[in-house]
């Protein structure tokens, strides 16, 4: 469609939103297929409710009989039922088919003529001039034209269209995508480009796949490599590499808005995501290693808890929505849960419908408020891990449903102050426009589930820390009680000590005793009852040594006071005397009140025995979960629904390609921007799903296509005809995202850690860590400077990332320690097996733009090297550091 | 004034050929060929004009613009209205008296009060018992603008040349309102959303080829209440985003200088000399590269900037008499004088827009609410002679008319006392509060809306925070409706509308 064609097209679309309906509407998922059917073709006074029915001022009309067709309308509607009779697809399209030549209003002129000179077709008194009907037949012609252009409905399910047949006579068709691309290029006047050099399509494929530039080693070996399959190896081999997966979970991380905790510095206060989120971009990473389906993927994100509630490895998945916890207000996190799920996974901006019901796609205000209400009753919260028994220090960070009967209402006007309580409480839904609906089952959680901090390796952690504890006290206290020299005050004093930290722990031990007898489901045997009897008496014990152990010590502590003070010794200060008084008297105080703890703790102790013991303080949750996330999740991973798949496989392309083939990638809908290869967007979603939704599979099909593989070198008639490269007549060259440069200086200069995991490094590292970036802290003002120059993530939200050039880049590559550490590094290394200037100078344009250096360039950097002024190891340094800054360093040609 | 724009965006070039690549450029790093200031135009905006009808802004204004940059000047924590620029004598009267006991007592009716305040913080507002003003007032220049004795400097000196906005309001009880007031969005909606600053800079080219077009100042706000996002740019990319200085020659700006400090100035300009070379090298295959070719300016741009940052923020050359005008000579308003000495010479060099913090980190050192007298009476004498030396210097020397001053703080303070006794303060107040302006084709000495008789609530033309920002881009020719990027749908009250009463016909 050319440029003036698409403009028309928008403004069409929004006029007819100016104008809107008087009073009643049609049903809008028809009337939205009507309109996309005529695109261009429907004038603004026909894309109306009135093109099918007769006005009407009934305001919400509920059937036919409220809100009656036209002639036009009837026809329309008739034509449906016949088809559906037959068997038929019953779409607009087929429908018009039937009815287009044909008079519904009778005044002479057929119907499809009609709508196509604007006038409606449904009203005998509104019918064309003969002027008018002079254009009709160029009109029916190029209505036809347009009619066999592909059809791209996003709201329906995709069907696999047929892959195009097309003359590969100067162009490799290495696979369906080429036949695809080229079908477009050819209409536009455009030729595809040759394959690119070897050792461009090495580096591109390799910063493509696993983020880091390929070795010098690694390039002679494929240059090597004359077989025709050499490429096909080298990127299975990538997609094999774990590296793919820290370089791919970067990618989902931005659209999955990953954050590291955020809040207040000066008090710990977290206000946004949670500690220990780094568990989800684990599961991220490892997930696209093993190659795990997205659609598994979409289910753990949104529902691991409901679809494998005791499978903690795949729990962390659920940082997804963990994400989005804001402490400030839980409306706010609801509408970022809703806005986000909707544009991530359905390219869908749903929070448009927070207010109104949308004014571009087939979303009602009510639809937003059913989608939250899926969302309403979750939470999140901290459960324990194996071998740590404080959660504030480590957990597994998850989400659960909380309010298991949590309403959602409706805002008049998207205003949480106006609740519509009219309307009431709104069930859990989706869209009707995509079809589909949820099937929403309650799900039964398991006792470790509901109680986390019952499980037995939180016991033994705990356990464990408590005899540590007795262990500690009784190699500080043993030596002590049993040394004769030692007072014998200090003696007892120690003794008590040691008796207190060892009833504290007798008394875990006997309590996690009847715990495991409850657990086991034995409550009430006598086995019970005699260990609930135990527990008690040491929990009674446990307050009589404490009291023992404070009244000593207190007595000691007065004792000291006293015999400093005594006349015989000498005389003291008056404020040290003062001190001394006032520190006496707390000291009786306390003896005094130790004293009643422990004649209360004596006479509990000798209270009859019972098995009223005190359980231990534990975080409890609900034994159900509503289920409503996990129908959400399975609806939307069912392959009928017409927009996960889409998505899916336009994220992937986007990264591939620099830019989507619908390159608003969060929104599919009618204000995002159109699709340039439809066709070949549906051909990639249905092959995704035929895989198992598998990515490895379609990164490989893409990579290896010959449109992958063309050069970025320009030629004049397609950067005359389609300077933009939107028909990809090139492989579009662009900049390495902000980590890539970052990992790429460490790694050229043998220094990245490419150790996989673990907790996210402090922002302050940033120039210092060693680690790849995606392990670096990344949170609302805690984000690595060097990274944020250069575009890093946005984590509020970055569904795609636009490559800016400012000089704070120049500055920070040329200034940064990073880049000078590096440089004075690999300066360094090469320098040792490389004497002369000019192998130095090869052997540094092939490790750090991994490219062999041409003779200008040799010639040039000669040059620099024997500058008189600096000694020649600086000068080395100096050239690393300027090839760093190279513009083909951060470029990914 | 009419001033035309210097760099323009070339327009996207077909059929460039490798000898134009070389021609353009210029071959090396030489002189600044700057004919085509193209740094920030690389491929994302290019890229986004297909077949959508929008085109990204070509950096001209849509209008005569009446400035040519912005100083936005901006108090953290929440300035009191009431003894600054909309003073209050019936506080006087009505001291120690409950609002309800007083003839206006309509001011708490709870719908007023709580109209446009969402996700209200409950620990702030409802103070009942008036509190007199914490410090006298007086009548200045012709026009007998009344301002409060802690900003009698202010009075003195500009009184004639500042239009005061006493009815502004914003959504927001608590710090948040920061980011409200840069962006126009309640602070829960993050930093998604472009500030001010940032829409003049994307609006319209650089006046200056070495100095960054949007510069921050000062303190900003702190991490809990929008911190770098209330100069972020949102969605138009970071590279709109103010870039902070620091009133330090030695690190003005992160990596300015590099972290090898033995490395020379012959040493960099060799380097810089080279790296031309190589990319012009690589041009030779990538003509048509928009990229390379605003990489290769940008590191020129870079070039300057590490030699003309520290040299604008090096105030020696600076007269005695200078000085003092802006209080560098006094301890207490030494920094924020320094502050807005650099901001005059940030704009003389061509900076679109400067934003100058004063008392950020926290809640902002404004926040009294305690002890208001001593915490306010400290704050303005820091401030107050550094903002008249400023407008006053400006003005003499000719650049008032082209350039814009704005005084703004993110709520007011209010009439009610918060505590009792010497350590009063004064609680945050989103229903009314004061702004002013000067330069820029202002209107001098007049006043524009009111509050009600204790300062409550806006109750002559009204005023949401972005009827400031688009009054400012108004002044700079700007009609933000323009510029409105595909997909990010903004509402009206995103736009706001310009405050005409006080803009010069």
């Amino acid at each position: 469609m050319s440029k003036s064609i698409r403009r028309l097209v928008i403004v069409l679309v929004l006029a007819t939103w100016v104008i809107g309906m008087p009073c009643a509407q049609a049903t809008p998922a028809h009337k939205a297929a009507f309109e996309r059917h005529f695109d261009r073709f429907l004038t603004r006074n026909l894309a109306s409710c009135s093109t099918c029915h007769l006005p009407s001022d009934k305001k919400d009309p509920e059937s036919l009989d409220d809100f009656p067709h036209n002639p036009f309308g009837d026809a329309l509607h008739k034509a449906g039922e016949q088809l559906k009779r037959g068997g038929k697809k019953r779409d607009i399209s087929s429908r018009l088919a039937l009815i287009a030549s044909q008079d519904s209003d009778g005044d002479g002129v057929d119907n499809l003529t009609e709508l196509l000179l604007g006038h409606n077709p449904g009203d005998a008194k509104d019918t064309p001039t003969s002027a008018e009907l002079q254009q009709a037949p160029t009109r029916r012609a190029e209505f036809a034209e347009y009619l066999k252009l592909y059809r791209w409905t996003p709201y329906e399910a995709v069907t696999r269209p047929a892959v195009p047949q097309v003359g590969t006579a100067s162009f490799l068709v290495r696979n369906s995508i080429d036949a695809f691309v080229l079908e477009q290029l050819q209409p536009n006047g455009l030729k595809p480009s040759p394959e690119a050099a070897k050792v461009t399509l090495l580096r591109r494929v390799y910063l493509d796949l696993i983020g880091l530039n390929p070795t010098p080693a690694e390039i002679t070996a494929f240059e090597k490599d004359v077989s025709p399959s050499a490429y096909e190896i080298v990127v299975d081999r990538l997609l094999a590499d774990p590296r793919y997966g820290q370089r791919w979970a970067r990618h989902w991380m931005d659209v999955w808005r990953y954050s590291d905790w955020a809040g207040w510095t000066g008090g710990n206060q977290i206000r946004d995501s949670q500690p220990f989120i780094w568990r989800w971009r684990d599961w991220i990473v490892e997930s696209l290693n093993a190659d795990k389906g997205y659609d598994r993927m979409v289910l753990e994100m949104l529902a691991a808890d409901e679809l494998a509630p005791d499978d903690d490895a795949n729990l962390r998945a659920t940082g997804f929505l963990v994400r989005n916890y804001k402490m400030g207000s839980r409306e706010q996190w609801m509408e970022d849960t809703v806005n986000h799920t909707s544009r991530a996974f359905i390219g869908m901006t749903m929070h448009c419908a927070k207010c109104h019901d949308h004014k571009f796609d087939p979303v009602t205000q009510e639809d937003y408020y059913r989608l939250r209400a899926v969302f309403e009753p979750y939470e999140v919260r901290t459960d324990p891990i194996p071998g740590m028994s404080d959660k504030k220090k480590d957990g597994l960070v998850r989400a659960y449903d909380k309010e298991l009967t949590a309403q959602t209402l409706f805002y008049i006007r998207g205003d949480e102050r106006t609740p519509d309580q009219k309307k009431g409480a709104l069930s859990p839904g989706i869209p009707a426009a995509l079809g589909g609906s949820l099937d929403i089952n309650p799900i039964a959680l398991s006792e470790s589930v509901a109680h986390p901090d019952r499980r037995d390796y939180v016991r033994k952690a705990l356990l464990a820390e408590s005899r540590k504890m007795l262990e500690e006290t009784r190699a500080k206290f043993d030596p002590v009680k049993d040394n004769e020299k030692t007072p014998s005050r200090q003696r007892s004093e120690a003794q008590a000590s040691l008796a207190a930290v060892r009833a504290k722990h007798e008394s875990l031990v006997a309590l996690f005793h009847v715990e495991e007898i409850e657990d086991a489901g034995h409550k009430k045997t006598a086995e019970w009852e005699s260990a609930a009897r135990e527990a008690l008496a040491a929990q009674r014990r446990t307050p009589v040594a404490d009291a023992t152990q404070s009244l000593i010590s207190a007595q000691n502590a007065a004792y000291e006071i006293r015999q400093k003070l005594a006349p015989t010794t000498q005389p003291v200060s008056k404020t040290v005397a003062d001190k001394a008084t006032a520190d006496l008297k707390a000291l009786d105080a306390k003896i005094e009140s130790s004293q009643k703890l422990l004649a209360t703790a004596v006479t509990d102790l000798n209270a009859p025995p019972d098995t009223a013991y005190k359980p231990r303080s534990t975080d409890d949750y609900p034994a159900t979960s509503t289920g409503r996330r996990l129908a959400l999740a399975r609806w939307l991973i069912d392959n009928r629904n017409p927009l996960t798949a889409r998505v899916a496989v336009n994220h992937l392309w986007a990264r591939h390609f620099g830019q989507g083939i619908v390159p608003s990638v969060d929104d599919f809908g009618r204000n995002g921007r159109p699709a340039t290869h439809p066709a070949l967007l549906d051909w990639l979603a249905a092959e995704l799903v035929e895989n198992h939704w598998k990515m490895k599979p379609i990164h490989r099909l893409i990579v290896t296509s010959a449109t992958y593989r063309q050069s970025s070198i320009a030629q004049p008639d397609g950067l005359s005809r389609d300077p933009d490269d939107i028909w990809l007549w090139r492989f579009p060259s662009r900049r390495m995202e902000a980590e890539l440069v970052r990992d790429n200086v460490l790694y050229c200069a043998g220094k990245l850690d490419l150790a996989m995991g673990g907790p996210d490094v402090d922002h302050s590292q940033g120039l210092i860590s060693k680690r790849r970036s995606l392990y670096l802290q990344c949170a609302p003002e805690k984000e690595v400077e060097f990274l944020q120059l250069f575009d890093g993530p946005n984590t509020n939200e970055c569904y795609f990332r636009r490559p800016s050039v400012v000089p704070q880049q120049a500055l920070a590559l040329a200034n940064s320690q990073l880049v000078i550490e590096q440089s004075r590094a690999l300066a360094k290394e090469l320098s040792r097996d490389n004497d002369s200037p000019q192998a130095f100078i090869k052997a540094a344009f092939l490790r750090i733009l991994a490219r062999p250096a041409t003779a200008d360039e040799v010639e040039a950097c000669g040059k620099f090297l024997i500058a008189p002024e600096l000694k020649p190891d600086r000068a080395r340094e100096n050239l690393i550091v300027v090839l760093f800054n190279h513009h083909d360093f951060v470029t990914i040609r | 004034m009419a001033h035309a724009p210097k760099n323009r965006k070339s327009h996207p070039c077909p059929g460039v050929t490798r000898r134009s690549f070389l021609a353009d450029t210029g071959m090396g790093f030489t002189g600044l060929a700057l004919g085509a200031m193209l740094f920030r135009d690389g491929k994302a905006r290019a890229a986004s004009a297909h077949e959508v009808p929008w085109t990204p802004s070509d950096g001209r204004a849509h209008f005569t613009p009446r400035a040519k940059s912005v100083i936005w000047i901006f108090l953290c924590g929440g300035v009191s209205h009431l003894e600054s620029f909309d003073i209050k004598p019936e506080l006087n009267k009505y001291a120690g008296k409950s609002i309800a006991d007083t003839p206006y007592k309509a001011a708490l009716d709870p719908e007023k009060v709580n109209k446009n305040v969402i996700g209200a913080n409950p620990n702030h507002g409802n103070r009942k018992v008036l509190m007199p003003l914490n410090t006298g007032y007086k009548a200045y220049g012709k026009s007998g603008l009344i301002v409060g004795d802690w900003f009698k400097c202010i009075g003195e000196t500009c009184a004639d040349d500042i239009a005061v906005v006493r009815s502004l309001w914003t959504v927001h009880n608590d710090h948040g309102a920061q980011l409200t007031f840069q962006n126009g969005r309640h602070p829960r909606e993050g930093g998604t959303f472009p500030t001010l600053g940032s829409w003049a800079t994307y609006g319209l080219s650089t006046l200056n080829q070495n100095l960054p077009e949007f510069v921050v100042l000062g303190s900003p706000t702190g991490d809990c209440c929008g911190g770098a996002w209330t100069y972020g740019a949102g969605y138009l990319g970071p590279q709109y985003a103010g870039v902070r200085l620091n009133v330090d020659p030695k690190k003005p700006l992160p990596f300015l200088s590099s972290a090898d400090a033995a490395i020379t100035l012959e040493e960099q300009t060799a380097n810089l000399g080279l790296l031309g070379k190589l990319n012009h090298f690589a041009g030779v295959d990538y003509p048509d590269d928009k990229d390379l070719r605003a990489r290769i300016k940008s590191y020129e741009l870079a070039f300057q900037m590490q030699r003309s940052v520290p040299e604008t923020v090096t105030l020696e050359s600076e007269s005695e008499a200078t000085r003092r005008l802006y209080g560098i000579d006094q301890p207490h308003s030494k920094s924020f004088g320094q502050q807005c000495l650099v901001a005059r010479r940030l704009v003389e060099r061509g900076v679109r827009f400067v934003q100058l913090f004063h008392g950020g980190g926290g809640g902002g050192d404004w926040d009294s609410h305690a002890d208001i007298k001593a915490g306010h009476g400290k704050l303005a004498a820091q401030v107050d002679r550094p903002i008249a030396g400023l407008i006053a210097d400006l003005k003499c020397r000719g650049l008032l008319d082209e350039t814009l001053v704005v005084f703004g703080t993110e709520f007011g303070r209010s009439p009610g006392s918060q505590g009792t006794g010497d350590n009063a303060g004064r609680d945050h107040h989103p229903n009314g509060f004061s702004a002013f302006l000067a330069g820029g084709g202002i209107k001098g000495g007049i006043t524009h809306g009111a509050t009600d008789e204790i300062g409550f609530h806006a109750v002559e033309s009204p005023h949401y925070v972005t009827d400031l920002h688009a009054t400012v881009l108004h002044q700079l020719g700007i009609d933000s409706r323009k510029l409105e990027i595909p997909g990010r749908k903004r509402l009206d009250m995103d736009h706001g509308k310009p405050i005409t009463e006080i803009i010069n016909s």
